[in-house]
């Protein structure tokens, strides 16, 4: 069965707050007025934007609590240099304007089974954490958050979190060299706790790194890692069966590329996570650059596949099965 | 119906130490013994330290005289002994209760022990990366009788008689984690009285 | 369809059913061609022709009130038919929400539903049935959400909760099973759940669905058909309770083989639910009789060679041992040895 776009659906821009120097909030609404699809916590949509020359598909996580389905929130970090949507959102989407997104998707779920449950975010890394801490708030299951910002400027979300959640959120300021004990904190927590990460890559690793050290198995850690499609070099592209050679430049993705050449390619999380758009590469002269998290590392070492969404090619000739 | 070759039969590898946790928590039935014996020999080999293992051991006639004083003197922080697996489950219960995440579970003995063992750990959330375990002993099963749900112990046949609603029962090989007992379905419901010969087959 | 809500059906007892000539003609045979033989058959559920069984979401038909009271016999006896694990609260919203909310704006003559905020209110005309609840709370409806809303709805229900990159086996809803048991399978993986099937694991069938499951999205259900053969119009043919139903199966004869054979085919459905990123997977089920199918003549013909061809390893399983041959001679004379149209419409 083919897995081509998913259906889109229209919203609109309602409010839009600039709350730390580089992250913007948006809220959407439903252009027809009606009720948002529910959603579960640690879901992201898929925000497609019409840019006068191309088209942005950027995932971006739903902040705004599951409960409330008036309207979606998202946070948008300005990404510099950039490839172009966080850019769109933060100098050409104003009030009023009509945006499409996609159905929402979770691939960074709260374990139904655990018995407790400790969060880590950092910097805007919380978008993808505060929904599920309302979903935890609903529930009778312990969790307590750790979110680490730069300073209080960007400490956008703080009070929020502290006004919902209480004594269960913790803030620390790098500015104020306030540190996460990462290590002292998974170092003795109780059996059947799980352990939740979002923020920038060192975090995610050291909290990844810190657990494992302590003893946890892999079902028991979960991170949110949306890879940022990486600027690269330029090169071409033969897609085998559509018969079509395409250029993929610098600012966009392989993925995009095939998109915007009117080709219908499978795509989930356009992140580097899900393996839904894993591709056979038929052909290369030159080398692969992986920037995704699903293949393992002898299927990357293989040459054998390709994940259009964030994995892009440096040489002469790349031909996949298309 | 497909009686044998049902993939839901757990499959038991040999233990080792799973060098990733903290914490190494051991339990064994009878001939369970040697398998721990191993294990524990291969701790020290690969450094885990002493400090860090545990053992909880069912004395059974199963296993032998030697192996049992084995037992006694493994070399661990903690031997605990118990004269039946009820004692053994309570006390395994209460020490998860305090245990921290790190730790590891190894289980070893016949399957039916080691289901029992192995739903206490799954209401602590110990999932299947943190449990290692290895079959040994007898093979006899805890059968489920699927129409009155009453548990039959120690069935050695392929056939065998429900100790709840009498009816004859063939021993399937599908299994359920959370009765902890292979499926036991009615033979002759079709056409009473229509047995197969009775075999000894999990001996 | 405007079907004609029958209401008196049985299926048990004197099994007082039947199918009228419309339920014949969109009965959804199984054999898309002559030869069965497994196959990754999904597809995405979205509307089909109108009148087709798979015209909405969840159908109701002609059968609907005699399935949902055999349901209620079901459950007196045997109340572990319906169990949920206490994880799946979340679920057991995201499926009554899916149902009324499909089954009012579908057949808005026979059922309703009203928000106002969270406070709704049920109307099932067929059964005579209204409610007033609060969404979300359990303490305002007379049983759990998955219980009340699926003894007013056709076809099994099972709730899969996603984790570790697996489905496990968690809610459900099952009194009209094909030889399986929900209490028995409750808390299994998705491989462990179908572990009785055969040849399907060697196909590697269950790694690709799974594969394929764990990236269902919202508002892109699939769907595929599966059949197996039943012994009188009996909808629980579960292990439970096969001391019951298993000798029907040595009352065939050549003679009573038309009525008593039954094919019978699930039309299961897949659902990501919302709220708890959970899977919904849904089995509704048809029945139709020999005779009744053969009233339709490439169906007979198609079905002829279908049963005379089947792998013997699926004859075991779908339990047809003691009576396939008496099903595939009496269907004999009908099939002439012309082709059949692909597809498996009446033609």
């Amino acid at each position: 069965m083919s897995r081509s776009h998913s259906h889109t659906f229209a919203v609109t821009v309602t409010a839009i707050t600039q709350v730390t120097p580089l992250i913007k909030h948006f809220v959407l609404k439903a252009s027809d007025g009606s009720q948002l699809p529910a959603f579960s916590g640690g879901s992201h949509v898929i925000v497609v934007m019409k840019g006068a020359s191309r088209v942005h598909r950027n995932p971006y996580s739903l902040l705004s609590s599951p409960s409330d389905l008036s309207s979606y929130e998202i946070a948008v970090r300005r990404a510099d240099p950039t490839r172009g949507g966080s850019v769109f959102m933060h100098d050409h989407v104003t009030v009023g304007m009509q945006l499409e997104i996609a159905h929402p998707v979770n691939l960074f779920q709260l374990d139904k089974l655990a018995r407790k449950h400790v969060l880590f975010a950092g910097g805007v890394g919380i978008t993808a954490i505060a929904a599920q801490l309302e979903d935890l708030k609903m529930g009778s299951v312990h969790y307590e958050l750790h979110y680490s910002v730069r300073g209080p400027e960007h400490a956008a979300f703080a009070d929020r979190l502290v006004k919902r959640h209480g004594d269960r959120v913790r803030i620390y300021h790098d500015s104020a060299d306030q540190r996460i004990d990462i290590e002292g904190l998974v170092a003795a927590q109780p059996l059947g706790t799980h352990v939740y990460v979002c923020g920038p890559t060192p975090m995610i690793d050291r909290v990844i790194a810190s657990a494992r050290a302590a003893g946890w198995a892999n079902s028991h850690i979960h991170w949110e890692q949306f890879s940022a499609p990486p600027v690269g070099e330029p090169f071409d592209v033969f897609l085998q069966r559509s018969n079509i050679t395409l250029s993929v430049p610098p600012d966009q993705s392989l993925l995009e590329a095939i998109e915007d050449a009117g080709i219908d390619a499978p795509y989930l999380c356009r992140g580097g996570v899900c393996g839904e758009c894993k591709c056979r590469v038929l052909e290369v002269d030159g080398v692969l650059v992986h920037n995704d998290n699903y293949l393992s590392s002898e299927e990357k070492a293989s040459g054998a596949l390709i994940m259009p969404c964030v994995s892009r090619a440096q040489g002469k000739k790349l031909v996949i099965d298309l | 119906m497909l009686i044998r070759g049902i993939k839901s039969k757990p499959v038991y590898t040999p233990l080792a130490p799973d060098l990733g946790g903290r914490t190494h928590l051991m339990v064994g039935f009878g001939v369970g013994a040697e398998p721990l014996a191993r294990l524990i020999a291969d701790c020290a080999l690969a450094g885990v330290k002493k400090s860090s293992r545990q053992l909880l051991y069912v004395t059974d006639k199963s296993a032998s005289p030697e192996m049992r004083e084995a037992m006694q003197n493994a070399d661990v922080e903690q031997v605990r002994l118990f004269s039946d697996s009820a004692s053994l489950l309570t006390q395994f219960e209460a020490i998860l209760q305090a245990a921290t995440m790190g730790t590891r579970l190894y289980v070893s003995g016949p399957e039916a022990f080691m289901g029992l063992v192995m739903r206490i750990a799954d209401r602590f959330n110990l999932n299947r990366d943190e449990i290692r375990a290895e079959e040994c002993g007898s093979p006899a099963r805890r059968v489920h009788c699927i129409h009155c749900r009453a548990a039959t112990e120690d069935v050695t046949t392929n056939i065998v008689q429900c100790v709840g609603c009498q009816r004859w029962l063939v021993v399937r090989d599908h299994y359920s984690r959370r009765l902890a007992a292979y499926m036991g379905v009615m033979i002759d419901a079709e056409v009473p009285g229509e047995l197969p010969p009775i075999e000894e087959v999990f001996v | 369809m405007s079907a004609v809500f029958k209401t008196d059906e049985t299926f048990r007892g004197d099994f007082k059913y039947s199918n009228s000539p419309a339920a014949i003609r969109r009965f959804p045979l199984p054999f898309v061609e002559d030869k069965y033989m497994y196959s990754v058959n999904i597809e995405p559920h979205e509307a089909g022709p109108k009148g087709s069984i798979m015209e909405f979401q969840f159908d109701v038909d002609e059968h609907y009130i005699g399935e949902c009271r055999d349901r209620e016999i079901v459950l007196k006896e045997d109340p572990l038919r319906y169990q949920a694990l206490p994880h799946m609260m979340s679920a057991q919203w995201d499926v009554l929400e899916l149902l009324m909310d499909s089954m009012s704006r579908d057949y808005p003559g026979q059922f309703s539903l009203s928000k106002h905020g969270n406070r709704w209110t049920w109307h099932n005309k067929l059964l005579g049935i209204k409610d007033e609840f609060t969404f979300g709370d359990p303490s305002t409806l007379p049983r759990e959400p998955l219980d009340y809303i699926t003894r007013q709805a056709q076809g099994d229900f099972v709730v899969m909760d996603q984790r570790d990159g697996d489905l496990y086996l968690e809610a459900g809803m099952v009194t009209t099973p094909a030889d399986w048991s929900m209490d028995f399978d409750l808390g299994m993986t998705f491989k462990e759940w179908h572990g009785p099937v055969p040849l399907a694991h060697e196909l590697n069938v269950f790694d690709r669905a799974l594969k394929f499951l764990l990236n269902l999205r919202l508002n892109e259900p699939v769907r595929r058909l599966n059949w197996t053969m039943t012994v009188n119009p009996r909808l629980d043919t579960s292990p439970e309770f096969y001391p019951r139903w298993g000798s029907d199966r040595a009352t065939v004869t050549p003679d009573n083989v038309a009525d008593k054979a039954h094919v019978r085919v699930e039309l299961q459905g897949l659902w990501r639910l919302p709220r708890s990123n959970a899977v919904l997977f849904g089995v509704r089920c048809y029945l139709i009789s020999i005779r009744e199918l053969a009233t339709i003549p490439k169906w007979a013909r198609r079905t002829h060679r279908a049963l005379r061809d089947l792998h013997p390893a699926l004859v075991d399983y779908k339990g047809l041992t003691r009576y396939r041959d008496h099903v595939v001679n009496w269907l004999a004379p009908l099939d002439d040895g012309s082709p059949t149209t692909p597809g498996n419409s009446p033609e």
